[in-house]
């Protein structure tokens, strides 16, 4: 589950979890929600990322969803489902395709994930994600 | 709301003094920070927390003079928008928040020799239509052109030159650019493999947001004087570009806040704001942000090179004439998010400082020599974007500009989010709306119509008064939008 937040300039994302991987999967799955404004993805293709945990789960973050910025601009993919596992370092699988207007929709350019007012709490509940991108 | 000191120091003039602490209690300004605006846009300026951020730039390490903001100031992510800040080159430190995620974004003009009265609603429509499929623009484009590694290690280090080099442009374009189009100072070396890709990806494409491609007619003269230098007269075509380094310069910039991140434990600096996070400049991690940030500067300026080529190009397609029948000569390119070493006077004494301008457009005066030949009596064109469907300005650079080490404003800025813009209008009625103005618009979608409504941005005259007001840039020319492509 995630929400989208806007303030008079940025877009981001509030994002839901069980599990802190959980958290990430859905912070991808809204990035791309504001990205196709909303699209549904089919799962045509996977993509595998792998990332060194080596600093604090904040930067894991950032660079997860700069990681898939980076396959969208360079393969023009779009991604609507994920899986992810976070040990000594991440590996998550993306699954997606090719971006077309008309079938996904047209949302917003992300140029990038900042670490503004960026968060990961948790509670009871599980983990709580808060991140906002620059467009 | 923010409700620190802003004390009123002279016209169009307000300061947060040194004494300041901030909202927490214990910030440490090192210089004072002085806001530029008039008096009736103090509240907006006050409703977020810019002024704090620019109160929190003056604790950067070697900053000199003061932290400077323009009118048309607003949050940023670390910098404030609209921000201005020069440390000492030999001691200070470099920051990428001070620049931004879009290195170089910046804005160019290309005049024509037609007026109004030579080309009619049906052309303009064709002209738009045409650009709009010749240059790749909105969400998810791509490039059209692609270049393997070495050529794009080439677009790198020698910016707008690789591109007239390779067909897209004329030698004389390189003379009014800024810096001509390339800063020298880039590396390649210092570009990730991923940045790279993503360069490859995008070259030559305006992109989405606030870019645009505009057909604009001059509504106005107001310095009939440097109009006649820059060659603009009432009535006449121009075509204006604003867009910058794409996913490369996104990817740099994410890049190097990591690294620099690192750098501020490493240096032991200590900040207000991980955002503003730094190192020093004649350090190894200050010194490759800067050769990388120099090479996504260059990418910007071939990318709005590449696309001054199809725009001719589409011009003669359309109107079946030689662009240089037309006159189609670039009356100037500025950037408006960048770092640089220039040479300023601080304290009565010339000194090399770096000039972080973040949402700032640089604005010499006068007899500087960075001001191309043809232009340093009056001094460097200043060219300030309005929105989708207003007006944008054409403006002089000044050596009053100097007291704010030679910047002035860059744009209008929002007002109201994306959200509640498509709450508030239709795509098509914006378009509408627009058409009533004779204006037309080819947008990418409609949604973006709706989002970038002229009314979810800040006024732009509003902002481009007040820094006449200063004397920081003066105007020049308004320019009214006849044909928009918007990505």
């Amino acid at each position: 589950m995630y929400k989208i937040i806007e303030h008079t300039a940025d877009v981001g994302i509030e994002a839901y979890g069980a599990t802190i991987e959980e958290a990430f999967e859905n912070a991808a799955k809204g990035m791309f929600a504001i990205i196709t404004n909303d699209g549904h993805i089919e799962s045509k293709q996977k993509r595998k990322i792998e990332i060194d945990f080596d600093a604090d789960e904040e930067i894991l973050l950032v660079d997860w969803l700069t990681e898939l910025l980076y396959l969208h601009d360079v393969e023009g993919l779009v991604f609507g489902e994920f899986e992810v596992r976070i040990n000594k370092k991440l590996v998550g699988y993306a699954y997606g395709e090719k971006y077309d207007r008309q079938k996904h929709g047209y949302g917003i350019e992300i140029k990038a994930v900042t670490y503004h007012m960026l968060e990961i709490k948790r509670n009871k509940k599980g983990v709580t994600i808060k991140v906002l991108f620059d467009i | 709301m923010w409700s620190g000191p802003l004390n009123k120091v002279g016209d169009y003039r307000y300061e947060i003094p040194k004494s300041y602490r901030g909202i927490n209690g214990n910030l440490k300004m090192k210089v004072p920070a002085l806001i530029y605006a008039s008096d009736e846009m103090l509240p907006a300026i006050r409703k977020d927390n810019a002024p704090e951020q620019t109160a929190n730039v003056a604790t950067l390490p070697g900053i000199v003079g003061k932290s400077l903001a323009m009118p048309d100031i607003h949050w940023g992510y670390g910098f404030p928008i609209g921000g201005v800040a020069a440390t000492d080159a030999e001691e200070g430190v470099i920051s990428p928040g001070g620049v931004g995620f879009d290195i170089n974004c910046g804005v160019r003009l290309v005049r024509t020799n037609m007026s109004i009265g030579d080309i009619n609603k049906e052309t303009i429509k064709q002209l738009v239509d045409e650009l709009f499929r010749n240059v790749p623009s909105g969400v998810g484009s791509q490039a059209k052109v692609r270049l393997n590694k070495m050529q794009l290690n080439e677009v790198l280090e020698m910016g707008a030159r690789w591109a007239v080099e390779n067909g897209y442009g004329w030698e004389e374009d390189l003379e009014y650019l800024e810096e001509n189009g390339c800063m020298e100072i880039a590396d390649s070396n210092y570009v990730s493999e991923k940045a790279k890709d993503r360069g490859k990806a995008q070259v030559g494409s305006l992109g989405a947001g606030n870019h645009f491609l505009e057909i604009q007619r001059v509504a106005e003269i107001f310095d009939e004087e440097a109009a006649k230098v820059y060659g603009i007269e009432k009535d006449q075509i121009v075509v204006m570009i604003h867009t910058g380094s794409r996913g490369c310069g996104h990817q740099i910039c994410s890049d190097y806040l990591r690294v620099l991140e690192q750098a501020v434990r490493k240096y032991n600096i200590s900040l207000p704001d991980r955002q503003l996070a730094c190192a020093p400049l004649k350090s190894n991690e200050g010194e490759r942000y800067f050769k990388a940030m120099a090479c996504a500067a260059n990418f910007a300026w071939a990318n709005r090179q590449m696309i001054v080529h199809w725009v001719r190009e589409s011009f003669e397609r359309v109107l079946r004439q030689n662009a240089e029948d037309m006159e189609m000569h670039i009356v100037y390119d500025v950037c408006h998010n960048i770092a640089k070493i220039e040479e300023h006077e601080v304290d009565g004494k010339k000194m090399e400082v770096c000039v972080h301008r973040k949402g700032a457009t640089r604005s010499f005066g006068p007899g500087r020599k960075e001001v191309p030949a043809k232009y340093r009596n009056v001094g460097q064109p200043v060219l300030i974007p309005g929105d989708m469907g207003t007006e944008s300005y054409l403006l002089k650079g000044t050596n009053q500009a100097e007291e704010a080490f030679g910047s002035t404003c860059h744009g209008a800025g929002r007002v109201m989010s994306r959200a509640e813009a498509k709450r508030r209008w239709r795509g098509r009625e914006i378009a509408h709306m627009l058409e009533q103005k004779g204006i037309y618009a080819h947008p990418a979608s409609w949604i973006v119509m709706a989002e970038e409504s002229p009314d979810a941005y800040k006024d732009v005259s509003q902002v481009v008064s007040a820094t006449h007001g200063a004397g920081l840039s003066l105007k020049v020319a308004k320019m009214i939008p006849l044909g928009v492509v918007k990505g």
